[in-house]
């Protein structure tokens, strides 16, 4: 048979429960708009009931725990996607910044070889005026700025690239040291029995932080998350944290170690490092070689046309254009070898009336170099890999970023704070909350009456 | 499924979706391109290239045509009047050669044929923009000079040398027919027999006269000879002027098709994208001010 203060006793924890529920509710509602944060339900449970002969009496409410509601999968395919996504961005930015290098129209490196062998062509009706040798000079010198410049333009975002890299590995070292501690507090909190949803929630945001920087791979484990990037090189072991390193390599770029000293600079695939470092190392050398290339047979292939002929006094032709014998840096450092109009050799006899050789000379608009194509579709390849390169990273980054937003609904869906569900659930309580009142209020009554009877 | 709204995120990115799309609509509008950057078309932008190069191409194949047009018209000029005069040198060998004709008579025609050959001599000087349209391929030379050691009286300082202009990918077009060919050829020299017409009307002898009067025949006809070949020159050059300038054409309306983008379609897509955007806009409106539980619980 229960007695008034065990009724009581009910009541309060009745209270007790009801406000700890609206609590949590307050939390959900107040933490609505916090990124990375899962919101939180209260699980209530009976307490077993004291049996008094054939009579079992119910001996209220308490509260077993609150969790965290989530979906591992789904954040590992958030965290994998945000990291793809970053490496697509980061491509995107650099290459933007590249393309203009090779623009379509205007003054670009084909509309410069084109002006050149079009001068070289007027060379043909008059090969003596003065004024028609200047323009060919000219010309040339134009179309060896323009080899000079994109040869800069194409080193000018690696330099700016290794500023990335060395940024990307700070802020990663930096989020390693606060998984590691976060790890840790995890593990403390789950030693008393204490619900740890809040700390894994900030947690999953560390990671989330990590994977848009560099490749993360996470395995949850008895002492908290391991994390790892590259081929498997530890981040974060437990509490312990480890610390990726930057150095300048021969090829003067700055390459990533883990901390057993191992270079892991291509085996990072994705996030913002990935994206920069697939662009320094993979993308612009790419570029710079089929520029080095162009720049090299064509100089070769014009030094040699020109000494088939004789310039305007008659001497055999010499080289025009100075260019490494190296294919590497040609581009960069190709530049005229005279500023004498009379030298372009036009004259196939020695005559200076002569045209022969101008012939011989504008052949190489169309010829085929060694490489395979001529100067001319060198130049549009240029173009068109720039073109193709920008656009794939751009259509791969608008893809991802409509998954990822598909995905994050699907999280919200899961985790998210729905504000109706929460004043629902704040107005089921608030009710609970008066009821287990009016039940202390009851027995206060019915304690006077008794005392009364007393009286 | 549980349904959470996390509205406003995906109100944002609709939005930029939608903004996006106008930008890129106004652009093509205002430009009239549908490619700006090579990411937009990367394989057309590639044959832009191409074909810029071309037309590029095309219009100094069509200078170059236009300057050897002027070169060869000179030419032809030139030539037309060397005919004139060689005719006139027959009429006067014919008449020289007649035994009716005085001594003195004779004398006179040798004076009038000396002016004749000077005036030839003149004329296979002419220049062009400073260069000498017959002497081969040398420049900076007067090219036939008197020499009195020359059969002639005249030396040829130039060459024998050839300039081809290139009017078209594979197309190139004399650009001079040389004096030692035109004026001093082995077998018809023009100067040659002037001379020897001056020479035989000094001596006064009949048969010499016709003689000479005979060879100046065959120089006359192989001067017209070559006088066709100006004239074929002159006709090609204006036939590929032509042909040049309607592969102008095509090529400007291959551009057109490659990264060009007609007004209607851009004026469709304009309004459409306007259209659209509106839409997400007033729709974005309603949903940011939708009503929740709160707005009941009174």
């Amino acid at each position: 048979m229960g007695s008034l203060s065990s009724t009581l006793s009910i009541a309060t924890q009745s209270l007790l429960a009801q406000e700890t529920a609206l609590s949590v509710t307050n939390n959900n509602i107040a933490n609505a708009n916090t990124a990375g944060y899962a919101r939180e339900t209260v699980s209530l449970s009976e307490n077993s009931p004291t049996s008094n002969g054939s009579l079992s009496v119910g001996n209220g409410v308490t509260v077993s725990g609150i969790t965290s509601v989530k979906d591992e999968l789904l954040s590992l395919r958030i965290q994998q996607q945000t990291s793809q996504q970053s490496s697509a961005d980061a491509q995107v930015n650099a290459l933007n910044q590249i393309q203009t290098l090779f623009p379509i129209s205007g003054n670009s490196l084909a509309s410069s070889l084109s002006g050149f062998f079009t001068s070289l062509s007027a060379l043909s009706s008059n090969p003596t005026d003065a004024a028609n040798r200047q323009t060919v000079l000219s010309n040339a010198q134009t179309l060896v700025d323009q080899f000079n410049t994109i040869s800069a333009g194409l080193s000018g975002p690696s330099s700016s690239l290794n500023t990335t890299v060395q940024t990307d590995v700070t802020n990663v070292n930096q989020l390693a040291g606060q998984a590691a501690s976060l790890n840790e507090q995890i593990l403390e909190q789950k030693a008393t029995g204490q619900d740890s949803g809040t700390l894994e929630d900030q947690l999953g945001q560390v990671e989330l932080q990590l994977s848009s920087l560099t490749n993360l791979n996470v395995t949850h484990t008895e002492s908290g998350d391991t994390l790892t990037t590259g081929n498997g090189s530890p981040l974060v072991l437990g509490n312990e944290s480890y610390a990726l390193q930057t150095e300048t390599g021969s090829d003067g770029n700055l390459h990533v170690y883990d901390s057993s000293g191992s270079d892991i600079t291509s085996s990072i695939s994705s996030g913002d490092l990935g994206g920069t470092i697939q662009t320094r190392d993979t993308t612009i050398p790419k570029l710079q070689s089929s520029l080095d290339t162009l720049a090299n047979q064509f100089a070769t292939a014009f030094n040699s046309a020109q000494t088939s002929g004789y310039d305007q006094n008659g001497t055999k032709g010499a080289a025009l254009f100075s260019v490494s014998s190296t294919v590497s840096g040609s581009a960069a450092n190709i530049k005229l070898t005279t500023t004498d109009p009379s030298k372009i050799a036009a004259s196939s006899d020695g005559t200076s009336g002569s045209n022969g050789n101008v012939s011989n000379l504008t052949a190489l608009q169309t010829s085929t170099l060694p490489v395979g194509e001529s100067a001319t579709t060198l130049s549009a390849n240029l173009v068109y890999q720039v073109g193709e390169l920008t656009s794939d990273a751009t259509a791969q980054s608008s893809s991802l970023s409509l998954s990822l937003t598909s995905l994050n609904t699907q999280q919200s869906s899961v985790s998210g704070v729905s504000i109706d569900e929460e004043t629902a659930n704040l107005v089921r309580y608030q009710q609970a909350y008066q009821a287990a009142a009016k039940v202390v209020s009851t027995i206060q009554t019915l304690f006077d009456a008794t005392i009364n009877m007393i009286n | 499924m549980r349904f959470v709204s996390s509205i406003t995120a995906n109100v944002i990115a609709d939005i930029q979706t939608s903004d996006k799309t106008l930008q890129t609509a106004l652009q093509q509008v205002s430009t009239g391109q549908r490619v700006s950057v090579a990411s937009d078309d990367p394989a057309a932008s590639a044959a832009l290239i191409q074909v810029e190069t071309q037309a590029a191409n095309l219009d100094q194949y069509t200078s170059n045509a236009q300057s050897a047009l002027s070169q060869a018209q000179t030419a032809d000029s030139v030539v037309t009047s060397v005919v004139s005069l060689l005719n006139q040198a027959i009429t006067i060998g014919t008449a020289g050669a007649n035994s009716t004709n005085s001594a003195a008579n004779r004398q006179a025609d040798a004076t009038t044929v000396e002016g004749l050959l000077s005036n030839v001599v003149s004329l296979a000087n002419t220049t062009f923009q400073g260069v000498s349209i017959f002497g081969g391929t040398v420049s900076g030379k007067q090219i036939f000079t008197a020499d009195a050691n020359s059969s002639t009286g005249y030396s040829y300082n130039g060459n024998s040398g050839i300039n081809n202009i290139s009017i078209g990918d594979s197309l190139t077009v004399q650009a001079n027919i040389p004096g030692n060919t035109l004026f001093t050829s082995s077998n018809a020299s023009v100067l040659g027999a002037l001379s020897n017409l001056k020479t035989a009307l000094e001596s006064g002898s009949s048969t010499d006269i016709g003689n000479a009067t005979t060879a100046i025949t065959t120089a006359l006809n192989y001067v017209s000879q070559q006088h066709v070949i100006y004239g074929n020159t002159i006709n090609q050059l204006e036939s590929q002027e032509t042909y040049l300038a309607s592969d102008k054409v095509t090529l400007t309306s291959r551009e057109t098709s490659l990264v060009g983008i007609d007004t209607a379609t851009a004026a469709e897509n304009l309004s459409q994208a306007e259209t659209s955007n509106t839409a997400t806009l007033s729709a974005a409106a309603k949903i940011l001010q939708q009503n929740n539980l709160l707005d009941y619980l009174k």
